[in-house]
């Protein structure tokens, strides 16, 4: 059991790869679509190895921070940093507020690929000096992320939709 | 009672969705929607017995999805929303923030074409 569970993500994108490059290193543009429905604001972005991307996403009311160390930036190709998934608002990392046992810690490796007028990204995220919990809690992530449970989620959207046209959420 | 599906306030996406896997369990949690029942209530539209619904309800209650009030002597099962919300939420947002973020790329890429577009139009 040396092997550790890593969330993959592979995406086609309609564009040319310095596009795509631009959108991930130029903070401007980054910040228009990282974070789903979140207002995203980027309070400091070094792209150097060692730099720090410090993020801020607002939901509603309340703000997620987290913090990236660059380690690798070979524009524009590949783009490797060490995510702390969830910072203070001094950008200590910290626990995760919703899960104790999600790491801290996350290896992320982005690589562009081109592909004639598009371009392939491929993400990756491995948990790095983690505990055993954090890998076992990122593992049965993944596990129950791979194994259909779209259908489960859909039941789940559907109790929760109909429990809140009731207004009875206790 | 001890919950074996909590550590602490911290959801146990195994027992969770475990609980969650079986059709007639999910059946409970959409009758108890409709508010508090006892085991007489909630096996009545089944086909199942009283001993197989409670067994049910005990796979329920150690995931923490719901809880009995031991106060009443037909222990009313009752649905506990929240913290079932609160990890399918996690699991969800977890799996939606890429693939979201990337949707949203999907848009601001081809907003920068139609910009790069314009400018080389302009020169």
């Amino acid at each position: 059991m040396t092997e550790l569970p890593e969330y993959k993500l592979d995406r086609i994108f309609d564009a040319p790869r310095e596009l795509v490059w631009r959108a991930w290193t130029d903070p401007d543009v980054l910040q228009r679509w990282y974070g789903p429905g979140a207002e995203t604001i980027i309070h400091k972005f070094d792209l150097e190895p060692g730099g720090m991307w410090l993020n801020e996403m607002k939901w509603g009311g309340n703000s997620n921070f987290q913090k990236v160390v660059f380690q690798e930036v070979a524009p524009p190709a590949m783009l490797v940093w060490h995510h702390y998934s969830s910072t203070d608002a001094e950008w200590n990392s910290m626990t995760n507020p919703m899960m104790a046992d999600w790491p801290r810690l996350l290896l992320t490796t982005v690589i562009f690929e081109e592909m004639g007028n598009k371009t392939n990204v491929r993400l990756s995220q491995i948990p790095m000096e983690a505990t055993e919990a954090e890998v076992a809690c990122f593992a049965e992530t993944m596990a129950n992320m791979d194994s259909g449970w779209g259908s489960g989620y859909a039941i789940l959207d559907k109790l929760f939709a109909e429990q809140q046209t009731k207004g009875e959420m206790s | 009672m001890e919950q074996i599906g909590y550590i602490g306030s911290q959801p146990n996406l195994d027992a969770i969705f475990a609980a969650l896997a079986d059709p007639t369990r999910r059946a409970i949690l959409s009758r108890l929607l409709d508010g508090q029942a006892s085991v007489n209530e909630i096996a009545a539209p089944f086909e199942i017995s009283q001993p197989a619904v409670s067994r049910h309800l005990k796979v329920l209650e150690r995931a923490g999805l719901i809880e009995r009030d031991i106060d009443q002597q037909r222990r009313p099962a009752k649905l506990k929303a929240q913290k079932m919300a609160a990890a399918v939420d996690w699991l969800t947002e977890f799996k939606a923030f890429w693939e979201t973020s990337f949707d949203q790329l999907d848009n601001v890429l081809f907003n920068m074409k139609q910009t790069d577009k314009k400018e080389t139009n302009n020169d």
